[in-house]
């Protein structure tokens, strides 16, 4: 496994996580009449969610440059 | 062959930040989950105006233990508030409520409980952060007796399994000896219960189908809903009967699953501080309590979980700091020996402060003693009485217990018991969380 210290690795996983969720959200505008997409696109988007918590708020802190 | 399997942590990079990192992350929830509630609950609106204080108030840690705690009894008053059945707590429209859940009701009424999609997904990131870290892995089939009812109980802990990649077998209306025959047809390797029912099925087991519990399959088992797994000779007790590891875990309905034991078994459970906040106070003083051993109340508040938010919620949960670092290499700290009890079970009898959970580690200490005991403390006229009901395992003479029993009892507790002994068999028996503890002082006062 990579080290996960490695900043830019997690950095370019979470521009991964940033593009789900934009495209989450672009789905979900677009499905509106659609029950079936937009239904399974807001538990994709609780999802996305988990992988905000496991990563991207912390990232977003910087806490990298904090001891 | 699954890499990631190998891997020590569910999440290599939250579970191993440095103290600073983590207190910072946890400044920055806090505030964010403060505005949550603050902007989208008209009873925290009203709590925190009435308090003034505000957002833009929390600066650092230490200024949220100027946010007013929410006390259970608060839960249950605003219930009769709109939207039914939640009340004025809840923070999203109630058809984005996707599951009901109630408490027990075991400190009187139920309080209800709304999860959304993304809460019920917290949910189950919390357990698999806690299954993980105590060996779960996508090999394994864990068997749940429990009874998938309206409590929240190990619900979570089903889908916490799922996301690990278990297969998940619910034990749900079967009686015990069918649950323990579909662990034994199925090889389970894994399973959730309390306390109390992991004992009642060993016991079912050898004395109701002849099935030596450590012959089973299962080599793990994580309880919950009580402090048994975090007392060292009911944990013994457990682990001698299946044969397997035992986990303590200790999570609430209204709060979440907050705290679990490793697998490197540090006697106690690590915090998960990426997702909760947990605060100690003194029990007397209510100052806070931040320095290692020293026991006091939990004060908790879930970071992330939006629908109905629990900030500052008066838990009642004893617990003190471990000064040590578990090897695990996990930096979350460590709640030494578990939940130790609670604030409203822990009472002042004859002067001295007793604990039903140091009763309970003496008396399942002996080996001619049964699981099953019960504590109740009466004051039939000035004086405070406290009787404690033992079973005697078949084959033992009281003669051969009395004596032992009632000098570890004097020595851990401070007190005197009037010791009544009966056959194995005769007190009642629990499936989910036991009522062993009875203060009728004030019925006895009335």
């Amino acid at each position: 496994m990579q080290d996960i210290k490695d900043r830019h690795s997690l950095t370019a996983i979470n521009e991964k996580i940033a593009s789900l969720r934009k495209t989450t959200g672009d789905l979900e505008n677009q499905t509106m009449d659609f029950p079936a997409l937009q239904s399974n696109v807001k538990r994709i988007s609780a999802s996305i969610k988990m992988l905000e918590l496991n990563l991207s708020d912390a990232l977003a802190l910087g806490l990298e440059d904090t001891p | 062959m699954d890499q990631m399997a190998h891997t020590e942590y569910w999440n290599p990079y939250l579970e191993t930040l440095s103290r600073k990192q983590l207190e910072k992350l946890q400044l920055f929830k806090f505030k964010r989950i403060f505005a949550w509630a603050y902007s989208h609950s008209k009873f925290h609106r009203h709590l925190y105006d009435t308090a003034g204080i505000t957002p833009d108030d929390i600066q650092s840690l230490s200024d949220v233990r100027k946010v007013p705690k929410v006390e259970k009894s608060m839960m249950q008053d605003i219930q009769n508030k709109e939207p039914f059945p939640y009340g004025d707590a809840l923070c999203v429209p109630l058809e984005e409520v996707s599951a009901f859940r109630q408490t027990s009701g075991t400190t009187g009424q139920p309080v209800y409980q709304p999860d959304t999609w993304q809460d019920w997904e917290w949910w189950a990131e919390c357990w698999a952060c806690i299954l993980w870290s105590q060996g779960y892995r996508a090999r394994d089939r864990v068997f749940l007796p429990f009874g998938y009812n309206i409590f929240v109980a190990f619900w979570a802990g089903h889908y916490g399994a799922e996301k690990l990649g278990c297969e998940v077998v619910p034990g749900g209306v079967l009686d015990t000896q069918a649950r323990i025959l579909k662990i034994q047809e199925l090889q389970a390797t894994a399973m959730m219960a309390t306390p109390t029912y992991v004992l009642r099925m060993a016991d079912v087991a050898k004395n109701k189908l002849g099935i030596d519990p450590a012959g089973l399959s299962i080599n793990k088992i994580t309880c919950a809903g009580e402090p048994g797994a975090g007392i060292p000779a009911t944990k013994k007790r457990m682990e001698e009967a299946f044969g397997a590891k035992v986990y303590d875990h200790s999570g609430a309905t209204e709060i979440g699953a907050w705290s679990y034991e490793c697998r490197h078994q540090p006697f106690g459970m690590h915090v998960n501080e990426a997702m909760f906040l947990v605060e100690i106070e003194d029990l007397e003083t209510g100052e806070p309590i931040t320095e290692p051993g020293k026991k006091g109340k939990m004060v908790i508040t879930a970071l992330d979980r939006m629908a109905q938010p629990c900030i500052r919620f008066d838990s009642k949960d004893v617990i003190q700091w471990d000064p040590d670092p578990c090897a695990c290499g996990r930096t979350f700290r460590v709640i030494k020996g578990g939940v130790i009890g609670r604030a409203d079970d822990i009472t002042k009898v004859k002067g001295v402060l007793l604990s039903p959970a140091a009763v309970e580690a003496v008396v399942r200490s002996f080996d001619g003693l049964g699981d099953e005991y019960e504590l109740v403390v009466e004051r039939p006229g000035d004086v405070d009485h406290i009787t404690l009901k033992v079973e005697l395992r078949t084959g033992v003479d009281r003669s051969q217990v009395e004596p032992g029993l009632r000098d570890q009892l004097r020595l851990k507790t401070n007190l005197g018991y009037d010791l009544q002994f009966f056959e194995y068999g005769s007190l009642p028996r629990y499936k989910l969380k036991a009522r062993r503890f009875k203060d009728l002082r004030k019925q006895n006062k009335a």
